[in-house]
């Protein structure tokens, strides 16, 4: 009886090892408080600069609804292009960005107050400064994105339900300010690839100068205006003259994705860039999944199946008229070397066969127009005037020369004869789901034709980009002479060299050919050739172009009539160079995740998709801002109540 | 189980259930044959006479046959001369045979037999008596099991409800779930047709808010900890008591919060030896409600779909350039544009096109989902034996069920044992073991590898485009059939793709139980609970899932996770009862401690070169490397200590009185204890004076009940603040990290909360139970009010803090509801019997306080039920009128675009702006207002017929919002065009994927529904025949299982499933004892 009562114990007397809880298999909080647990958080914290290339929202907050790109086959998140009432406070992409940002900066805000206190090292600066750069870059996407935004600048330790938006002028203060001290603290040159350095902050602080004295800041920037454009300049200047970075030699060096983690990711344009690689373990969620959303579908036409280096064909971003007519298409070479053109037979059992009325000799009647390896589709880019090609007639029983059945690959031809020249309305035989597409992001290397998960790269600023932050802040300043030698470095580069192939061609496709997932017996849609010939119809010559594409005199800028003043209206001086600028920004970064940013920032948006984005329908006042996210609405309090609707109204952007 | 690769390029595998059931028809014949030499009955050796002299010195004999209240005749009855040691037991003709000693005066037979009551029969000099003895299913004197302790449900003071073995047994169900389903007034259950899947339960409405409203399983005394009670093979079962309030519930404490399941197995019964055949073929076909649209309105819903954009573009002036300017007059030329990507889509679309006229009717519609589906087939065969001694009892059973899904590639098989053994070898000590053992072979069958894909190869078939094709003229499957590259083909998916999911589970408990004093016993039960959980999976390189359609590719994938659960629960229980004069006192003390532990890991490669090693080849010999690896570890404990004390006076007024403590591991020091008591009091009117003259009340009884049970259910970890770990590569060097949350995952790790406690709920009960008119009507009513305070939530909060959720104590919720279960026996003659059995119960939640006001967010709104839709309300469809035009007009002065035929939500505050801060709503919640069940049985000489109808009324549910992009295949609606102004469906818009701005409006479906689950007819041979094949007893029948909706607002699902498809077929089975 006595053992019995003894284990009929009262609770105050139980043991209290048995329900003490320990997670052997996870770090906690407290490692925060360690030096080698911070330098976790930190490779943590990097995780974040993924997020901008991971899934939709990178593309969707930032290249639709713009004058360079319209929606394509697949219009899932058409919303964000069209600006209509599916866009809203709960769209998920918007709150996606929302989210992300804040945890990034809650780990931020670790490591700042943890480093001074727990960290002993040589890293002790870099690890600061890394946390500082951290939280002025994601408090920088926010106040792209939202305007003014709750400034949180403590770590979490428990639930805080109450916030107020900080107007945007504090939230630039505060980037500007950490992206400094960022400057301050981050070592010059980094040991390892892709780590945060003293230029990746002085780009980035640059840039905040040059967004802070923006159009879309007008109501409170004039005092800090024109020192911004010269710390603009100052800082652009320190990563231009750091010794650190060069430009590329060649435009498509930075595009030529051999292999995962090859040369061109460490090309020393490239002043910071989102790592991704081929450690599946790595890769989490997402990978880099931007090559998923430029490409037009190639594996439904004849003789073609999907294959790594074509990628799978989501089809998302369309080019414009505009994306295709601001280069120089003749003299400029990034536009050869940022769109794909043309793609060869993967699958001959399905290239197309001559019929009687459209075979050059009868001998070919039911033979296959092309085979395997051979050319089977071409994007010709060409103007309106050319009088080379006719639609294709289906079943005509004699097609004219110039019909496109008469030729051997399959043709889209952005002209036809006859056709006028427009930037909304439809010509040739371009499609939502055929159009000349960007190929900078194409990943070859990706370990299956299905896979998502991108392991190339994703830059997030490289030195032509800053030469074009300085050009910039010299215009806003009225010195347009001094803009013209940043504006010639980029534009220089840009121009074809003496004995250089302009049909010459690559992307990121071609590390297909390193892949170990290629089927080496097979076929590719590869091709390293472009239609620029026959786009152009010029014969074939290797002479330079630089005379073509150097700027003189800013007389060059405010003269050019192929800068589309007239239609975006752009009569001052001032005007017109924010214009080219932004031409130019378009031409140099063309896709690169930035376009909506510039155009929100410089108020251009609205009259930009006017004419040339035929669906984006944006509402000047409203859409030079994000919706905040109703998620962030709903769930926050107000004196321990739940906002009101007139609150909740009250602390939502205007108009939305 | 074997898996084959198909490698024939295409035809779906025939059903081959015709073979299967003949061999279960066959193999049900062979036990029959085998039977015939069960010898059943025992004789028990008559111990030895004790004749006491003097009195009358001729012994007398005396013969007799004793059956049941129907007539037929009993084995194994035992038969005792009163007040001697004298006793015998009917053989197989139920007679018997006895010799009353001389001297006896007025000797009277003592008639006994389990189940029955026991009845005293004077001799009267008879030498041949006839005896029918009578059923004791009498509710109220049938034993119920609460917590800790079993009582005669006449005894009881809260609010249980029972199912018994016999109703268990009267539909052939697959699990346990199933077979309550309906039955037991105030527990709610939901199907799941995929075979080996539970469908889920909740009893008297929801309380917590958290994703954990699911009860507390016990078999025969052990906690579920590592599994549910799918395990239990239902013919096992011997009865299934579910614990409602807080009164009875309070006795599992923190586990109590939502109901207790208490299951009790089959044990071996003294008297006599049995041997019982239970089985049952199903044929079942897959219905779906969900019309979608031939090949002829897909085409002209396309056509309109891309009329849209000039239609706006004109009503709106706006100039927008068309995806595709469709006519208006249909062309072929223009229809040949829209369906251009799929060269047989053109050749269909042409067979409609007559010398330039347009009849859709002729357009071939492809029957996908007849390529995915077939005939269902389920055997189910349960053989157990039973006997036992007054020193030893016995009951072992194996069961075998064989289910093969309505859609291919879904199957389940599982074979179950059970052996349950129980030894008294001396007066003052017991002992026993219960050990059930399942093992479960699942095919879950494909599943589109997106999460926001198909869920199975039906769903999958019906987004198939109508006007495509599934395979070439070579026969060769189309991979993108309608060429659109987000439509991929299922068809021959089930061969692509293998889930194999295998689960072992074996439950044991043990017990001891010493007798110490009179009234005093002391029992220990130690309940082991273990889950082996495997699941192999394999896709093949030619799944959609994988590289559909790439040439040569060798892509495979292969995964196999594996988890085992270890649980223990070791239980110290005190009783002590003591009865003085008309005092019956008990008293009941437990320690209790609980631990769990899992363990698991997981092995993902792709590109195996030996594609046939499926997920058992996962070794350097087949891939370089792992593309994803894992293991994990998880732990939890409780511990609890517990009273309980009853007493009660002359059996009219019961009183129990408890309290518990528990302490659980999950949650952070300081809060971890907390404690539980309750109290129920219950008054057996009808032993009252005063009640015992009203002849047609036999029993009435009040109760009334209170408690408080808790709830802990936080995932375990969730208080230490543990970091998501993240992992970058600098270059190609790659480098563990961690955050402390990551937003972009699904589900991203929360705030640590250390100041999260217990979430408590407080519940009365006040309850009668009635048996009136001699039985003909019985049942009992309960109402009941609780309250929850301290809700654990796992509750969004701002991302500002760099976490998105935390578990936290929010507020507190109320519930109040009404039970009531009714028997009724409304006609009863001698061929002819109708009775009925309701159970209706209503349940209405509401929050009462938030601490920090309404979670809009979370959908919680104070005064509001739990789990409400809010979002815009739909009026109608803007339409082409003048009024409608000039209000549109009014909106846009405020920069809302509406058009005629989008959708008009209402404008709440009549501002004329639309937006999501004031103009949305509480729209309904989805829990069900009330909830019942009706079985009608008539008997008619041999045979029974019943009825059983299931209903849920007044709920919510969540379908209906459609896109209508015009690209995807659509089921049929009645949407709006310029030529049909209807109010129920917006105008079809290619340039929206998404559809209308407010499509979310058209969400939310009154999913009220009354369903026929089954009817079925049985046929009890007469003890006659059944000697004849030598059997006691011998039933056969025959069901139809899901006949048909009685009522259902929403025309294109089944609100019971949620889904659109149901299974419909019949039963056969045999019931046989030997």
């Amino acid at each position: 009886m006595a053992l019995l009562s003894g284990l009929m114990i009262l609770p105050t007397s139980c043991k209290k090892s048995f329900l003490d809880e320990e997670v052997i298999n996870s770090h906690n909080t407290s490692d925060f408080q360690t030096a080698l647990g911070l330098d976790g958080l930190v490779i943590g914290m990097y995780q974040s600069l993924k997020f901008h290339f991971n899934y939709t929202w990178a593309y969707t907050t930032t290249n639709y609804g713009v004058d360079e790109f319209t929606v394509g086959g697949d219009r899932t998140e058409q919303m964000f292009n069209s600006y209509d009432g599916n866009f809203n406070s709960l769209s998920g992409d918007v709150a996606s960005v929302w989210d992300n940002m804040y945890g990034s900066i809650n780990s931020a805000n670790i490591v700042i107050k943890n480093v001074p206190v727990y960290y002993e090292g040589a890293n002790k600066n870099t690890r600061l400064g890394e946390g500082y750069f951290m939280r002025a870059f994601d408090y920088f996407k926010l106040v792209k994105q939202f305007g003014a935004v709750p400034l949180k600048l403590e770590p979490s330790e428990t639930i805080q339900e109450e916030f107020t938006r900080s107007p945007a002028k504090d939230v630039y203060a505060q980037i500007i300010l950490d992206f400094t001290q960022a400057y301050d603290l981050l070592p010059a040159t980094v040991t390892e690839t892709g780590r945060i350095s003293k230029g990746a902050a002085a780009h980035f602080l640059a840039k905040a100068y040059l967004f802070r004295a923006s159009e879309i800041n007008n109501a409170w920037n004039s005092d800090t205006k024109t020192t911004d454009l010269q710390n603009a300049i100052k800082y652009a200047d320190l990563v231009i003259n750091s010794g650190s970075y060069t430009l590329a030699t060649n435009y498509s060096d930075l595009w030529n994705f051999t292999t995962v983690d090859g040369t061109n990711e460490t090309n020393k344009e490239v002043i910071l860039a989102a790592q991704f690689s081929n450690n599946i373990t790595t890769q989490g969620r997402y990978g880099n999944q931007i090559h998923l959303y430029y490409p037009s579908v190639y594996q439904t036409l004849p003789g073609m199946v999907r294959d790594l280096a074509g990628g799978r064909e989501f089809q998302r971003l369309k080019s414009t008229d505009y994306a295709l007519d601001v280069f120089d298409r003749i003299n400029d070479s990034r536009f050869w070397k940022s769109f794909k053109t043309r793609y060869v037979s993967n699958n001959p059992a399905s290239a197309p066969k001559w019929t009687a009325a459209t075979a050059p000799t009868p001998a070919q009647v039911g033979q296959a127009k092309f085979v395997g390896g051979e050319e089977a589709v071409l994007y010709i880019v060409n103007d309106a005037g050319d009088t080379r090609y006719t639609p294709l007639i289906a079943n005509a029983t004699n097609p004219l020369a110039t019909d496109l059945a008469r030729r051997k690959p399959t043709m889209f031809v952005r002209y036809f004869a006859g056709q006028p020249q427009s930037y909304l309305n439809a010509h040739g035989n371009y499609g939502v789901s055929q159009f000349v597409a960007l190929s900078k992001f194409m990943d070859g290397s990706r370990n299956l034709v299905a896979s998502q998960f991108g392991q190339r790269d994703g830059i997030m600023a490289r030195l032509a980009e800053t030469y074009l932050i300085a050009a910039e802040a010299y215009g806003r300043l009225g010195q347009y002479a001094q803009a013209i030698p940043y504006l010639n470095k980029v534009r220089d580069r840009a121009a074809y060299k003496d004995g250089e192939n302009r049909e010459s061609y690559v992307d990121g496709g071609i590390s297909y050919k390193t892949n170990p997932a290629t089927n080496a017996t097979a076929l590719s849609s590869y091709s390293d050739k472009n239609t620029y010939f026959e786009s152009n119809n010029i014969p074939v010559t290797t002479t330079n172009t630089l005379t073509a594409m150097h700027l003189n005199s800013d007389g060059d800028i405010f003269n050019s009539n192929r800068e589309f003043f007239d239609k975006i209206g752009a009569t001052a001086q001032s005007d017109k160079f924010i214009a080219f600028v932004l031409n130019e920004r378009s031409r140099e970064l063309m896709g690169e995740l930035q376009r909506w940013e510039d155009l929100a920032r410089t108020k251009t948006l609205v009259a930009r998709t006017a004419a040339f984005n035929s669906e984006a329908k944006p509402i000047e006042g409203k859409h030079y801002l994000r919706p905040v996210p109703q998620s962030f609405l709903d769930v926050i309090k107000n004196n321990g109540n739940a906002l009101s609707p007139a609150e909740k109204q009250a602390m939502q952007n205007p108009g939305w | 189980m074997y898996f084959t690769l198909h490698s024939k390029p295409h035809h779906r595998q025939n059903a081959s259930g015709g073979k299967k059931f003949l061999i279960m028809g066959i193999s049900a014949l062979s036990l029959l044959m085998v039977g015939t030499s069960a010898q059943a009955a025992v004789t028990f050796k008559n111990e030895s006479l004790v004749i006491k002299k003097g009195i009358k010195n001729f012994d007398e004999t005396v013969k007799g046959k004793i059956t049941d209240d129907k007539g037929e005749t009993l084995v194994g009855v035992i038969v005792k001369v009163k007040n001697t040691t004298l006793v015998t037991t009917t053989d197989a003709n139920g007679a018997f045979s006895i010799t009353i000693p001389s001297g006896t005066t007025n000797p009277v037979l003592v008639i006994s037999y389990v189940g029955y009551t026991t009845q005293e029969v004077p001799v009267n000099g008879r030498a041949n008596i006839t005896i029918q003895i009578k059923s004791a299913i009498n509710d109220l004197e049938e034993i119920v099991v609460v917590g800790y302790n079993t009582v005669k449900k006449s005894d009881l003071t809260g609010a249980v409800v029972s199912v018994g073995a016999a109703e268990i047994r009267s539909r052939p169900v697959t699990n346990a779930l199933q077979a309550i389903q309906g039955k037991a007034a105030g527990v709610d259950i939901t199907s799941n047709e995929r075979p080996g899947q539970l469908g889920s339960i909740l009893i008297r409405g929801v309380r917590s808010l958290t994703a954990s409203n699911s009860p507390l399983y016990v078999v025969d005394g052990i906690p579920l900890q590592a599994g549910g009670i799918e395990a239990i093979n239902p013919n096992d079962i011997e009865s299934i008591d579910i614990l409602k309030d807080a009164s009875a519930t309070a006795i599992y404490g923190s586990r109590g919060a939502n109901g207790v399941v208490l299951v009790t197995t089959k044990k071996g019964k003294a008297g006599r030896l049995t041997l019982d055949y239970v089985g049952t073929a199903t044929i079942e076909n897959l219905n779906d409600r969900m019309d979608m649209m031939n090949s002829g309105e897909y085409i002209e819903f396309r056509r309109d779909a891309y009329r849209r954009t000039a239609y706006l573009n004109a009503v709106n002036g706006t100039n927008t350039q068309p995806i595709y300017n469709y006519p208006v007059i249909a062309t072929q030329a223009a229809d040949r544009e829209i369906f251009k990507q799929d060269p047989n889509m053109l050749t269909n679309l042409d067979k409609g096109w007559v010398n330039g006229v347009f009849d859709g009717s002729l357009v071939p519609t492809t029957d996908w989902g007849d390529l995915v589906t077939r005939t269902g087939v389920t055997q189910d065969h349960v053989l157990s034996v039973s006997g036992g001694t007054d020193k030893i009892k016995a009951y072992g059973s194996f069961g075998y069920l064989n289910q093969t899904g309505t859609q291919l590639g879904q199957d389940f098989e599982r074979y179950s044992g059970k052996l349950s053994v129980e030894i008294n070898p001396v007066k003052w000590f017991k002992m026993g073991a219960n050990l059930t053992a399942t093992y479960g072979l699942q095919n879950y069958g494909f599943q589109a590898a997106s999460a926001s894909g198909a869920g199975n190869i039906y769903a999958a078939a019906r987004g198939m485009l109508p006007l495509a094709i599934p395979f070439d003229a070579n026969g060769n499957r189309i991979n993108l059939p309608g060429g659109d590259i987000n439509i991929q083909n299922p068809v021959l998916e089930a061969d692509y793709n293998i889930n194999l999911r295998k689960t072992l589970r074996t439950l044991g408990s043990v017990f001891a139980e010493v007798n110490l004093l009179k009234g005093l016993k002391y029992r220990i039960n130690f309940g082991p609970d273990f889950s082996n959980f495997y699941n192999g999976r394999y896709q093949d390189a030619k799944s959609v899932n994988r590289d559909a359609g790439v040439p040569g590719s060798i892509n495979n994938y292969a995964q196999l996770n594996q988890s085992n659960r270890f649980a223990y629960t070791l239980d110290h229980l005190l009783y002590y009862d003591k009865t003085i004069n008309k005092h019956n006192f008990g008293v009941t003390l437990l320690q209790s401690s609980s631990s769990f532990r899992e363990e698991s890991s997981s092995l993902t490669g792709s590109k195996i070169s030996l594609p046939n090693s499926l997920w058992y080849g996962l070794n350097t010999g087949n891939i370089t490397g792992l593309d994803a690896f894992d293991t994990n570890l998880r732990k939890s404990t409780l511990n609890s200590y517990m009273a309980r004390a009853n007493y009660s006076f002359n059996s009219k007024y019961l009183l129990t009185a408890s309290a518990r403590w528990d302490g659980a591991s999950q949650l952070a020091a300081g809060n971890k204890w907390d404690f539980f008591p309750s109290a129920a009091l219950a008054w057996r009117l009808e032993q009252e004076d005063f009640m015992k003259n009203i002849k047609w009340v036999n029993q009435l009884k009040l109760r009334l009940g209170v408690g408080s049970t808790g709830n802990s259910s936080v995932d375990i970890g969730s208080t230490l603040g543990l970091l998501q770990p993240l992992t970058y590569t600098y270059g190609s060097s790659a480098q563990t990290g961690y955050v402390s949350s990551d937003a972009s995952l699904a589900n991203p790790i929360p705030l640590p909360n250390k100041l999260l406690s217990w979430e408590k709920t407080l519940q009365y009960n006040l309850g009668l139970d009635f048996d009136i008119l001699k039985g003909r009507i019985s049942g009992s009513l309960d109402v009941y009010q609780s309250k929850t305070t301290d809700l654990i939530l796992l509750k969004k909060i701002a991302s500002v803090n760099g976490y998105t959720t935390s578990f936290d104590n929010i507020g507190s919720t109320k519930n109040r509801g009404l039970d009531l279960t009714l028997n009724t026996v409304n006609v009863k003659t001698k061929d002819f019997t109708w009775e009925s059995t309701l159970n209706f119960s209503t349940s209405k939640d509401e929050i009462v306080k938030l601490d920090n006001g309404d979670m809009v967010i979370d959908r919680f709104f104070i005064g509001q039920r739990n789990g409400v839709a809010y979002d815009f309300v739909k009026e109608g469809i803007w339409q082409n009128t003048p009024e409608d035009l000039a209000e549109i007009a009014k909106y846009k002065l405020n920069g809302v675009t509406f058009s005629p035929g989008s959708i008009k939500v209402k404008d709440l505050n009549g501002d004329y702006k639309i937006d999501a801060n004031n103009d949305r709503q509480i729209l309904g919640h989805y829990n069900p207002s009330w909830t019942g069940g009706l079985t009608n049985t008539f008997g008619y000489k041999q045979f029974d017929l019943s009825i059983f109808i299931v209903a849920r009324y007044n709920f919510l549910i969540q379908t209906g919002a459609e896109p209508l992009q015009g690209r995807f295949a659509q089921r049929v609606v009645d949407y709006w065009t310029p030529t049909n102004p209807t109010n129920d469906y917006p105008a079809p818009n290619y340039a929206s994927a998404s559809g209308d701005q407010y499509v979310s409006a058209l969400n939310y479906q009154d999913a009220s529904f009354i369903k026929i689950r089954n009817i079925s007819l049985g046929y009890n041979f007469t003890s006659e025949i059944a000697k004849k094949l030598t059997l006691s007893r011998l039933r056969i029948y025959a069901q139809a299982i899901n006949p048909g909706l009685i009522y259902s607002k929403v025309k294109w699902i089944d609100p019971d499933l949620g889904g659109s498809t149901f299974n419909r077929g019949f039963v056969f089975g045999i019931n046989a004892s030997f």
